[in-house]
């Protein structure tokens, strides 16, 4: 009995597609965080799409995707078949990490999805609106509490980018971490803090619930069913993404990273990634070649700029 | 809606069938890590933690809660026919149960044990669903100056308020907290004891410290005695049933021990065993038959099996409310929780109504699964006592090493689970308990986290500490729970203390 | 729980080693916490509690048992314990370091079946020409079932690859 429930087992384990790998996706972070389902989910689409025969996911956690992207660059130098997952977030942690290694040492391919940041306010503050948070913020900046996600993160980085923008010194800012928008709204909600910014999305259900209010998004364009101005039409000139994206080996000739491009491609037309899309409720904000380059090195350089003027980085 | 509306439409989620087979996997690891003694929930859950994030996170959570409480049951099983506890919380039960198991009265004890854990689950998560949504009420004015004066509390009662001595709990404690500081300060970014070596910068892992200390130190404590006999598992003789003399005897401490149980597994650092050893006590001081105590009174091991399993539905209250675990399982699901990015606390209860409710109900089938389990089919759990030692040792070691290399496959962690092992060990053997280092290192954080938070939006005015009502409060326990015992030990009383002594899991 | 006999001898005044060497572990990581806090910056901000801080409470904290350890071990006195097996330790010990070593370049089933051996002989079974094998094998069809099936990543080594390219009938590829 026991016999054949192994047996079976083992045919079941061996029914699993085939295991010549065609790509291997590191996944820079822990089984279940986004990274981890952002490169899953590519897995699941290049397979069933028959793009790839066989896609490999090998999470290499750390320090803000910072370990993983050592151990890329380090092994899978040349290599055609080795992909890595990464964001917005890598970015800042390579520079408060110190890492030696950084998005420059790696072949970006595109720019997969994106999130935005919300800046809110507890139903019952007094804040009405954005104008009123950065009247505050210039009157006292300490006075104002902001809950977000950990420090150096997107979330914080959003915060010194507003204050920048509305000539408050980044450096004053009362910034509260938190280790995600999850554990901050628990915050919000009990009205400890003065204010609250994360991704839209750990805030849109409160919000459309009436506990919390949203003042304004991160956009560049208003967003479909938020009641929220942009940061931009507030007059500060702040638009931040939260994004993820898909990165080749360091040292692959042009042909073989126009290869994995065409493959990335078909992959975000697909109908199972667009299908993930829909049920994960990630937006699709595909950007590859030349712009997706452009984006990022503007990015990088946004970030190391606020990092320094926060005090994150010397 | 009311409490019992939730209720309804919890078992809706939990009666869809994958979710039953969620939770009778759960049940049934459960029992079995709980027979076999050297690894107990807190391990098995840990273990588990890689290879569920791809499933379903409320069938996971399910799956979880079911393997602590069926931990509780399985415990028994091994305490009264072998002597040798499976699980800490079931030391007690070997006490009585072995004396009746030897007495040819095994049967009587096991259906004691598993009716009781049965009685006890039940009214314990009735319990749990009609005093969770209170404390969540109350949890959501919680602010950051609370939470560490909650966190206060626990350190106070983990480490110096139960155990032999008041300095071996503190450096158990210390030696956590010193861990907790390894990695990225979370608030400033800044790293921290991590030497250079980036797979230091997110800290120690709890599952890595957990396994180690509780999978590998007792596997190295359990090798190194000297003159260890494999113990005889005791046939089951006579009848399984309980004599009518047996259920008069039983139904009090039954529950007596739910009582206790409850509000001790809720408090912080309460855990399964000192609700055991208290209600051992209790037991023996209000029995008509003290003098059977020793000899196999049925009273010692109703009321304790009865706690442990109550402690269990208690220790979700904090869970499930506060995000706050009180014991390493508690800690281990707390881990599991946020791998689906969901947070526990007050917020859950309005974010994810379907998951908690759907987790409580599942809880309350689990229990008859139990029950089902545990005295029809006792036979099989009979035969996992009669693995030889090497092999079943060498298996736990395995599945603990895999565990760690699923989540994490670097040598930093495996080093890590090999130099926390090695400590684990030494721990044991000379006597200093293991838990208040797991929770040091879980807490710690958490601590620190809040005290500068709330220091941060008072903008470093101290007074803010005592200046809500629950924090004032909850520090004035702290001091009461330091100083109580330093009394009783200064006047020879310790040695009540030193019964509650034990690590837990 | 405990494992110790603690015997308080009230003739002789030798300190207890064991307490003596707790304390001088406990010295020796608070000032290594220390050590570490005073390279990181007062950025106390607005709460005026910093990141370094906590570890000098900390290590504050640790210095102060270390203290009490010393005085324990005067006023306590030797202290007889039961004497432990050093064999099993190193055993399990050498097993565990032999899983690390090997683990990337043997692969998972290798490594974890000379743990799997070393654990068996800790605890008495020293046939390894039977424990190796028995391990070896437990560890691969450990490793298919949660690396097949639950899409766990576990190191592959060359028995791994062996058996999949088995099963398939063709020589799999060499995973990276």
């Amino acid at each position: 009995m026991k016999h054949t429930l192994f047996a079976g087992l083992i045919a079941a384990a061996l029914a699993v597609p085939a295991y010549a790998t065609d790509y291997t996706i590191i996944a820079p972070a822990a089984p279940g965080g986004g990274w981890d389902q952002t490169a899953r989910t590519m897995q699941e689409a290049l397979q069933g799409e028959g793009i790839s025969d066989s896609v490999q996911v090998q999470n290499v956690p750390g320090a803000g995707g910072t370990v993983g992207l050592a151990q890329f660059v380090s092994s899978a130098q040349g290599k055609p078949d080795q992909l890595i997952v990464g964001g917005y977030v890598m970015v800042g942690a390579i520079l408060t990490n110190a890492s030696p290694v950084s998005l420059a040492d790696v072949t970006p391919i595109a720019r997969l999805t994106g999130e935005y940041e919300a800046i809110v306010v507890p139903a019952a503050s007094e804040i009405q609106d954005i104008n009123g948070l950065i009247e505050k913020l210039k009157a006292d900046p300490g006075a104002v509490s902001w809950a977000g996600g950990s420090a150096g993160g997107a979330d914080h980085i959003a915060v010194g980018l507003i204050a920048k923008a509305a000539g408050v010194d980044p450096t004053k800012i009362n910034y509260i971490a938190y280790s995600g928008g999850g554990e901050a709204l628990a915050a919000i909600l009990g009205s400890q803090v003065t204010a609250g910014i994360s991704s839209l999305g750990e805030f849109k259900a409160q919000a459309d619930a009436g506990t919390l209010r949203i003042l304004a998004v991160s956009s560049d364009e208003r967003i479909e069913g938020v009641d929220a101005p942009t940061l931009k039409e507030a007059g500060l000139d702040v638009a931040l993404q939260n994004w993820r994206m898909v990165a080749a080996a360091p040292g692959i000739t042009d042909d073989q990273k126009a290869a994995i491009s065409a493959d990335i491609e078909k992959m975000v037309q697909s109908k199972t990634w667009q299908d993930a899309l829909a049920t994960k409720g990630w937006a699709n904000t595909y950007l590859a070649g030349a712009d997706f380059q452009a984006q990022l090195d503007k990015d990088i350089a946004a970030t190391g700029a606020i990092l320094k003027d926060i005090g994150l980085v010397k | 809606m009311t409490t019992f509306d939730f209720l309804l439409q919890g078992l809706s989620v939990a009666l869809d069938p994958m979710i039953l087979l969620y939770a009778l996997i759960g049940v049934t690891l459960g029992t079995a890590v709980g027979v076999l003694p050297g690894i107990g929930p807190a391990l098995t859950v840990a273990l588990l933690l890689p290879v569920t994030y791809g499933l379903d996170p409320a069938g996971s959570l399910i799956m979880f809660a079911g393997i602590y409480y069926g931990g509780m049951y399985g415990g028994s099983t091994t305490s009264i026919l072998l002597n040798t506890p499976g699980e800490s919380a079931s030391i007690v039960t070997a006490l009585e149960g072995n004396k009746m198991a030897r007495a040819g009265r095994g049967g009587p004890a096991l259906a004691t044990a598993a009716i009781g854990s049965f009685i006890a689950g039940l009214a314990a998560t009735v319990l749990l669903a009609f005093v969770a949504p209170t404390v969540v009420k109350l949890a959501l004015v919680f602010g950051p100056r609370d939470y560490f004066a909650l966190m206060v509390l626990a350190f106070v009662t983990v480490s110096s308020a139960f155990g032999e001595s008041a300095r071996k709990g503190l450096i158990s404690l210390f030696i956590g907290l010193a861990l907790a500081l390894v990695g990225i300060d979370q608030l400033t970014g800044q790293a921290r004891l991590s030497f250079g070596v980036p797979q230091l910068l997110d800290g120690i892992e709890v599952t890595t410290l957990a396994v180690a200390m509780f999978a590998v130190g007792e596997a190295l404590f359990v090798a190194g005695q000297r003159g260890t006999v494999d113990d005889e598992v005791i046939a089951v003789k006579g009848s399984v049933w309980m004599t009518a003399k047996d259920w008069a005897r039983s139904w009090k401490p039954w529950l007596r021990g739910t009582v206790i149980g409850f509000p001790i597994g809720a408090m912080p650092a309460g855990g399964a065993d000192i609700a055991t050893f208290l209600s051992y006590a209790a037991e023996k001081k209000m029995s008509k038959h003290p003098e059977e105590f020793g000899n196999g009174a049925i009273e010692g091991v109703a009321g304790p099996e009865a706690a442990n399993n109550a402690s269990a539905a208690g220790t979700l209250v904090p869970l499930l409310t506060l995000g706050l675990p009180t014991t390493a399982t508690a800690a281990i699901m707390l881990a599991g929780f946020q791998q689906f990015g969901l947070q526990p606390g007050p917020l859950l209860f309005a974010t994810n109504p379907q998951l908690v409710w759907g987790l409580i109900a599942s809880l309350l089938i689990a229990n008859f699964m139990l029950l089902v389990l545990n005295l029809p089919l006792i036979g099989l759990w009979v035969k996992l006592l009669t693995i030889p030692r090497p092999w079943l040792y060498a298996g736990i070691l395995v599945f603990a090493t895999l565990g760690t290399i699923g989540a994490n496959p670097s040598p930093v962690e495996l080093s890590m689970l090999l130099i926390f092992g090695v400590m684990g060990y030494a721990m044991r053997l000379y006597g200093y308990p293991i838990a208040p280092v797991v929770v040091g290192l879980i807490l710690g954080p958490m601590a620190e986290q809040q005290l500068r938070r709330a220091l941060s939006i008072s903008q470093g005015d101290l007074t803010t500490l005592v200046g809500s009502p629950v924090s004032a409060t909850l520090l004035a326990l702290s001091a009461l729970a330091l100083i109580v015992p330093l009394i009783l030990r200064a006047r020879g009383k310790g040695k009540v203390l030193s019964q509650l002594a034990s690590d837990e899991d | 729980m405990s494992g110790t006999t603690p015997q308080g001898s009230a003739g002789t005044r030798r300190p207890d080693g064991a307490t003596l060497v707790v304390a001088l572990i406990l010295a020796a990581i608070a000032v290594v916490i220390w050590r570490d806090a005073a390279r990181l910056p007062q950025a106390g901000g607005y709460a005026g509690v910093g990141p370094a801080d906590v570890p000098r409470w900390i290590a504050g904290g640790l210095g102060g048992l270390s203290l009490w350890s010393v005085i324990e071990a005067f006023r306590s006195g030797k202290t007889d314990r039961e004497a432990q097996n050093v064999g099993p330790i190193l055993w399990i010990v050498g097993g565990l370091a032999a899983q690390l070593a090997l683990l990337t370049t043997a692969g998972f089933s290798i490594a974890t079946g000379l743990l799997f051996a070393a654990t068996a002989a800790a605890f008495g079974k020293r046939n390894l020409a039977l424990t190796v094998p028995v391990g070896i094998a437990f560890a691969l069809v450990v490793y298919l079932l949660f690396a097949g099936l639950l899409k766990l990543s576990l190191p592959a080594g060359p028995l791994e690859d062996l058996v999949w390219g088995l099963f398939r009938g063709h020589n799999g590829g060499t995973p990276a």
